[in-house]
C-alpha cells in the first residue's frame, strides 16, 4: 500500500456545491412539471381520456350509431372529445403572473399539450384494439391532431376554459361534410386514411396552433367575463 | 282583513315579481350564450339551410330539417352552454359571497338557466323561422307544421336543463365539453335506434320487437317522402310522444336541480330536504310528473304502428277522422295531351310539360298512347300501358328521372326533362312485367324505345340488354319516314309490349 491512494487530493467547495446543485435539480425539474401539470387539471384529463377510450369501445362494440358511409360519426365525436380535453388543460388560474416566473413556462406548455395528444391518440387506440375502428388508426390520429389544433388556436380568442366551442362547432360542420360526402383536405375527419392533403392541413393547423399555444399561452381573461 | 293590508300584500307581491322579471332581464343581457351564436349561426347554414333549401318546396319535407340538423346541433352547444354558465359561481369564486344574500341560491340559479334557455331557444326559433319563411316563399301547398317546432323547444329547453343539472353538480373545467359530447353522441345513438324502424330499412315492419325508437326527434333518421303530408296530413301522434318523453325529461332536470343542496351551495352533494317545504314538495312532484310523462311516452311509443299512407302512428293517440285524404284540384296544363299535377308541385308544372309534351306527340295516335299524365300519390304503382289513357307518374317513381327530390330549379334543366322523357317512352314500349321496375326485357323494345326516344333529343339510358345489334336496329328504325314509323307502331305496339316481337321483325 502507498500513500499516493490516501492523499487524493480534496474536493473542492464549490465543485461540490455544483453535484448538490444538480442532485437537487432533477427533482426540481419533475417538481416544477408535476406543479404545471397539477395546475392544469391535467390528471383529471387523463381519467376523461381514459374513459374517452371507454365510450369509444362501447360505441364500436354495440354498434351504437350508424354503420356503413356514416360508421365514422360516433368515433369522430369521441375523438373531438378527446382534443377537446386537451384543450382544456392549457387554461392556467394564475393568469398573468405566470408568465413573469420563469423561462420554462413554454417547455411546459409544449410538453403538456404534446404529451396528452399521444396519450390521448394511445388511449383511444387501447380502447379499440381487437375491435373494427372504421379508418383505423390514422384517421383516428388525424381527427385528434387537427381537432386540438383548431382549440388551441381558439383558446387564443377565447382562453382555454371556453376553446371547446369552436373545436365541437368544426365537428357539427366535419359532421354534415360525412353525410355530404364532401372531399375538401380541410375537411379531414371524412378523407382517406393516407390522404396527404388532408393530413397536411390537419398537421398545419396543430402547429400553429402548438406554437402559438407554447409562446403566448391561451388567453388568461375568460370571454365571458361580462 | 282591512284595506290597507291588502294593498300592502299586492304591493309585496309586485315587488317580488318585479325582483324576479329583473333579474332575468339582467341575465339575458349578461348571459355567454351570446359569444356562442356565430357558431350556432355558421352551423345552421352549413347543415339546416342549405339541407333545407335542397328539398323540394312542401311543408312537411322542409319542416323535416328542423328536428333533424338543427337540432341536433342546437342541443349540443346548449348542453354546453348550460353546464358552462352553470359552473359560474364556482369559476368566479363567488360562492360564499352569494350564499349570504337575501335571494334564495336556488331562484338565483333558476334564472341562469332561465336566461340560457331563452337564448338557445331563441336561436333555435330564429332558424326555423328562416326555414319557414323560405318555404312559404315557395311553397304552393300548405301550411307550416307546428308540431316539429314544439318537439325542438321542448329539446332545446331540455338540452339546456342537463347541461345545467350537470353543471351544478360537477362544477369543474371539463363539465361543459363532456357534457356537450355526451348529449352529441346520444344523438348519434338515437338516430341510429331510430334506423331500425325506418321502413325504408326493415322488410317486414310487423316484425319489430318495438318502435320507442320513434321517441328519438330525428324523424326515422332520414328526410320523409317527398310527398309526406301533401295527400295525408302527418298524424301528430309520434309528435305528442316525443314531447311527452322530452318534456318528461325536463322535468325531472328541473326538480333535480331544485332538490339538489349544490345548486344553493357549491359543492355540495346529496339529496337534502333541508329547503323550504313547500319547494321540496313542488320539486318532488315535478320529478314524479317528469318520469311518469316519459315512461308513458315510452310504452306510448312501443306500440306504433306503420301506415303506407300517413306513416307511424300510436293508437292510443291516433285521431282515425284525420286520415282522410286532402281534397285538392290538380293544376293542368296542354290541351291535346294534358299534363296535370298536384298543386303542391306546381312549381315543377313547366318542366313537366316540357318534357313530357313532345313525347306524348312522338306517340299520339298510336293504341294505348295516353291522352293525359298525372301525379299520383308515391305508393301507387303506374297502370299498365295501353290498359289506361292516363299516364300515372308520382314524386317517388323509381326510374330513370331524378325524380321530385330535384328543387324546381333543377326541374328546368335538360338532364331533368330528358329523364322524365326516358320514363315516359319506356313505360309506353313496356309490357305489364316491368311496371315495378324501370327497363325493357326484349331487345326489341329497347330498339323502338331508343329509336322514340333519338326522335325527341333524350340520350339513351341505362337499358340492361344494351347492344350493337339494339342500335342498329334502332337506327333503322328511327330513319324511317314518320308515316311508316307510326304505321308499324300501330300495327305492333300490342305485340312489342307483350314480348313476341323480334329485334328482326323491327323494320
Amino acid at each position: 500500500m502507498t500513500a499516493a491512494g490516501v492523499k487524493t487530493p480534496p474536493v473542492p467547495p464549490t465543485s461540490r456545491a455544483a453535484s448538490a446543485s444538480a442532485a437537487r435539480r432533477l427533482p426540481a425539474g419533475a417538481r416544477l412539471a408535476w406543479l404545471h401539470l397539477r395546475s392544469r387539471r391535467v390528471p383529471s384529463a387523463l381519467l376523461a381520456l381514459a374513459l374517452c377510450g371507454g365510450a369509444l369501445r362501447a360505441v364500436l362494440h354495440w354498434h351504437l350509431t350508424s354503420g356503413g358511409a356514416l360508421a365514422q360519426q360516433g368515433p369522430m365525436i369521441i375523438e373531438a372529445g378527446a382534443a377537446v380535453l386537451i384543450v382544456m388543460t392549457t387554461h392556467s388560474p394564475f393568469g398573468e403572473a405566470e408568465r413573469a416566473a420563469g423561462r420554462w413556462l413554454p417547455y411546459l406548455r409544449l410538453g403538456a399539450v404534446l404529451a396528452l395528444t399521444g396519450i390521448a391518440i394511445g388511449a383511444l387506440q387501447l380502447g379499440v384494439t381487437g375491435a373494427s375502428l372504421p379508418g383505423g388508426v390514422l384517421i383516428l390520429a388525424r381527427n385528434v391532431i387537427g381537432i386540438t389544433g383548431i382549440g388551441l388556436l381558439a383558446s387564443l380568442v377565447t382562453g382555454g376554459l371556453l376553446a371547446w366551442i369552436l373545436p365541437l362547432g368544426y365537428l357539427g360542420f366535419a359532421e354534415y361534410a360525412l353525410n355530404a360526402a364532401w372531399r375538401n383536405p380541410w375537411t379531414w375527419p371524412v378523407r382517406p386514411p393516407a390522404d396527404r392533403g388532408a393530413w397536411i392541413c390537419a398537421v398545419l393547423v396543430f402547429a400553429v396552433g402548438l406554437a402559438a399555444v407554447t409562446f403566448r399561452g391561451a388567453r388568461t381573461s375568460l370571454a365571458d367575463n361580462g | 282583513m282591512t284595506a290597507v293590508a291588502l294593498t300592502a300584500r299586492t304591493a309585496r307581491f309586485r315587488t317580488a315579481r318585479f325582483r324576479t322579471v329583473r333579474a332575468l332581464r339582467l341575465e339575458i343581457r349578461h348571459s355567454a350564450v351570446v359569444w356562442v351564436l356565430p357558431i350556432l349561426a355558421a352551423l345552421f347554414y352549413v347543415n339546416a339551410y342549405r339541407t333545407a333549401a335542397g328539398y323540394p318546396p312542401t311543408w312537411t319535407l322542409r319542416a323535416s330539417v328542423i328536428t333533424q340538423a338543427n337540432l341536433a346541433f342546437s342541443s349540443m352547444i346548449a348542453a354546453g352552454v348550460a353546464a358552462w354558465v352553470a359552473t359560474r359561481e364556482g369559476r368566479r369564486k363567488t360562492g360564499d359571497l352569494l350564499a349570504t344574500t337575501a335571494r334564495a341560491a336556488w331562484a338565483r340559479q333558476a334564472t341562469v338557466l332561465a336566461a340560457t334557455a331563452f337564448w338557445m331557444v331563441l336561436a333555435y326559433l330564429a332558424g326555423v323561422a328562416v326555414i319557414y319563411v323560405q318555404t312559404a316563399l315557395q311553397a304552393t301547398w300548405g301550411g307550416p307544421p307546428l308540431w316539429p317546432v314544439a318537439v325542438g323547444v321542448v329539446a332545446v329547453a331540455a338540452s339546456c336543463a342537463i347541461g345545467f343539472t350537470c353543471g351544478t353538480l360537477f362544477p369543474g373545467r371539463f363539465t361543459a365539453p363532456i357534457v356537450a359530447v355526451a348529449v352529441f353522441v346520444a344523438w348519434f345513438v338515437g338516430v341510429n335506434a331510430a334506423n331500425s324502424v325506418n321502413p325504408d330499412n326493415v322488410s317486414n315492419l310487423s316484425s319489430l320487437k318495438g318502435t320507442s325508437a320513434l321517441l328519438v326527434p330525428a324523424l326515422l333518421g332520414r328526410p320523409p317522402d317527398v310527398d309526406a303530408g301533401v295527400y295525408y296530413h302527418v298524424p301528430p301522434d309520434v309528435f305528442i310522444a316525443q314531447v311527452m318523453f322530452i318534456g318528461g325529461v325536463l322535468l325531472v332536470m328541473v326538480g333535480l336541480f331544485a332538490l339538489l343542496p349544490a345548486a344553493r351551495v357549491p359543492g355540495a352533494w346529496g339529496l337534502s330536504f333541508a329547503a323550504g317545504r313547500r319547494l321540496t314538495v313542488v320539486a318532488a312532484a315535478g320529478v314524479a310528473c317528469g318520469v311518469a310523462a316519459s315512461a308513458t311516452a315510452f310504452s306510448l311509443a312501443g306500440t306504433g304502428q306503420y301506415s303506407l299512407t300517413t306513416g307511424w302512428e300510436i293508437p292510443a293517440l291516433h285521431d282515425a277522422a284525420g286520415d282522410q285524404s286532402v281534397p285538392y284540384t290538380p293544376d293542368c296544363t296542354g290541351s291535346a295531351f294534358k299534363v296535370c299535377i298536384h298543386p303542391a308541385f306546381a312549381p315543377y308544372l313547366g318542366a313537366m310539360s316540357a318534357a313530357l309534351q313532345p313525347a306524348a306527340a312522338e306517340i299520339a295516335g298510336l293504341p294505348g298512347a295516353p291522352v293525359r299524365a298525372e301525379m299520383t300519390p308515391g305508393y301507387s304503382p303506374p297502370a299498365v300501358a295501353g290498359t289506361a289513357s292516363v299516364y300515372d307518374y308520382s314524386v317517388e317513381q323509381e326510374g330513370f328521372s331524378g325524380g321530385f327530390w330535384a328543387t324546381p330549379a333543377t326541374a328546368r334543366t335538360a338532364d331533368w326533362e330528358q329523364g322524365e322523357q326516358q320514363d315516359f317512352i319506356t313505360w309506353f314500349v313496356s309490357g305489364p312485367a316491368e311496371q315495378d321496375a324501370p327497363g325493357l326485357t326484349t331487345p326489341a323494345q329497347e330498339a323502338v324505345a331508343i329509336a322514340l326516344l333519338a326522335r325527341i333529343g333524350a340520350p339513351v339510358p341505362s337499358y340492361p340488354q344494351f347492344s350493337q345489334s339494339i342500335t342498329a336496329a334502332a337506327s333503322g328504325f328511327e330513319s324511317l319516314s314518320p308515316a311508316a314509323r307510326h304505321a308499324w307502331l300501330a300495327a305492333n305496339i300490342a305485340a312489342l309490349r307483350s314480348g313476341t316481337i323480334t329485334l328482326a321483325q323491327i323494320p
